[in-house]
């Protein structure tokens, strides 16, 4: 279950003068871990969205496991900065949502849902409400909730963004592991280097106004990646490579 | 509990006070009855009170379920055609801005000295606020949760239902404690502008009579008549809003 994404040449205007993203190409192998990094206003989230099909682009084309994207694409799932769950349901409740709002039968994925719930140590927690959690876990239960359905495609944008430093790095080591055993094409924006680097098969370096892809950079560090892993000289270089990236349209 | 009990008790102070404290003073008896001389007219003419506040009850209770209809009606119309908002928003701010107890006499004209002037009357108090809140709690969805709706599958109408609708229940439930009061003084004003029923009709009677242990026990039976329609609502929340976090249990 795995999906290739190809995007060619999109561009997103809003108005006349604002160009979010300008004439971005390029490939996401099915099956990877990519990471959009890149300053605030980058247009790395409006890209997110086109992908998906929740915006139209003004300029290009994208397909995602070779079908062209002309609207919400099925087979997907999102993962935002802010939990974005449902205060009225229970960490279950709010899991089994995306199978209820399909249409589908919650029932059948109840065992499933259980087993992310355990995965994501949240055990304990299912009939919690939201309010009674803390941020990482009610980030926990979105992350849950993206991987109910099995989507060839995830989409996250910033989805440790507004957590603290130390529940965002547990949770990082954590998403790899989910990651690991279920392989999905990963789509992940971040403007952490650190976050990047230590998750991606690949990291996209985007620049700001108009967002361009400024580095490609294949990331060859052995998985899985521990926090060893970000003492190695390789992880300092491949950092640094980002750091550039990024850096060069501060000089421009 | 704690709470009820606290109110209880100071209620209680203020009947004694009332009760031994207003003798002390040269206040007139038929200006200020006291609670036992009130209480024993609202027991004497019980039935009556019964009657009068049935039929108040009745055009309540319509004016606020046609209010509450229209209202989420209203609201449904401006969040999904986003065209019409330009137009019913205005329009209603304009709509309330009208003081609709100077319309009552004309509503009196138009549709008679029955219910149905007092039923529109509760009905337009109690609209607004039905409406606003309405149109937040249906309307006022974060984008995101849309979003992945859409991904996930989902169409319109299980949108509406398990995530607009859902969100704004806690408003409805917020707006209906509002307009329910609302309502029952469309009811009364109806009454005292024109007709032989309900509560207060009552309420005038005894001011002409210079009954006013009559004229308290009818407010007696109003207050009672408020209690209970607001309970009624407290109950609704708490059997289906128990997530609200102001609502948990401690």
């Amino acid at each position: 279950m795995s999906t290739t994404v190809n995007i060619r040449d999109v561009s997103k205007k809003f108005g006349a003068d604002v160009t979010a993203v300008d004439r971005v190409s390029c490939e996401i192998k099915a099956n990877s871990f990519v990471s959009i990094v890149g300053p605030s206003g980058c247009g790395k989230s409006t890209l997110l969205r086109i992908i998906a099909g929740l915006v139209s682009a003004t300029g290009g084309e994208i397909s995602v496991g070779g079908k062209k994207v002309d609207g919400p694409i099925s087979d997907a799932s999102m993962v935002f900065q802010g939990p974005v769950l449902l205060q009225w349901r229970t960490v279950l409740e709010n899991i089994l949502f995306v199978a209820e709002i399909g249409g589908r039968n919650p029932r059948e994925y109840q065992a499933r849902a259980l087993e992310l719930i355990e995965l994501a140590g949240l055990k304990g927690f299912e009939n919690s409400y939201p309010h009674q959690l803390s941020g990482g876990m009610q980030q926990r239960t979105s992350i849950c909730r993206a991987l109910l359905l099995n989507p060839s495609l995830i989409l996250m944008d910033e989805p440790f963004g507004a957590l603290d430093v130390m529940t965002r790095e547990r949770l990082g080591f954590e998403l790899q592991g989910i990651w690991s055993a279920s392989k999905n094409t990963v789509i992940f924006v971040t403007h952490s280097i650190t976050e990047a680097v230590l998750l991606s098969d690949t990291i996209i370096v985007m620049t700001a106004r108009p967002g361009r892809i400024q580095d490609v950079i294949e990331v060859d560090l052995p998985r899985p990646r521990t926090l060893e892993t970000l003492r190695t000289s390789r992880f300092l270089e491949l950092s640094a490579r980002v750091r550039e990236g990024i850096g060069t349209q501060w000089e421009g | 509990m704690l709470n009820a009990s606290k109110t209880a008790l100071a209620v209680a102070i203020l009947i004694l006070l009332w009760q031994f404290g207003v003798p002390l003073t040269a206040v007139p008896d038929y200006i200020l009855p006291l609670p036992t001389t009130i209480w024993q007219r609202f027991t004497g003419t019980f039935d009556l009170q019964v009657y009068h506040l049935a039929v108040t009850a009745g055009t309540t209770v319509a004016g606020l379920a046609m209010g509450t209809a229209v209202g989420i009606a209203l609201a449904l119309l401006v969040v999904y055609v986003e065209s019409l908002k330009s137009i019913v928003l205005p329009f209603l701010a304009a709509f309330n801005s009208i003081p609709k107890i100077a319309i009552a006499p004309l509503l009196v004209v138009w549709f008679g000295l029955g219910a149905e002037s007092k039923i529109l009357l509760a009905f337009m108090l109690a609209l607004f606020p039905i409406f606003v809140n309405s149109l937040t709690g249906l309307g006022e969805i974060e984008s995101d949760i849309l979003d992945l709706s859409k991904l996930a599958g989902g169409n319109a109408l299980r949108i509406f239902v398990k995530v607009r609708l859902m969100h704004a229940l806690p408003y409805i439930a917020d707006a209906l404690k509002v307009a329910f009061p609302l309502a029952l003084v469309g009811s009364i004003v109806g009454e005292f502008i024109g007709g032989n029923m309900g509560i207060g009709y009552l309420v005038l009677t005894g001011q002409f009579n210079m009954d006013i242990p009559l004229v308290f026990a009818a407010l007696l039976s109003i207050t009672l008549f408020t209690t209970l329609g607001i309970s009624a609502i407290g109950i609704f929340e708490n059997i289906f809003l128990k997530w609200q976090p102001s609502r948990r249990v401690r």
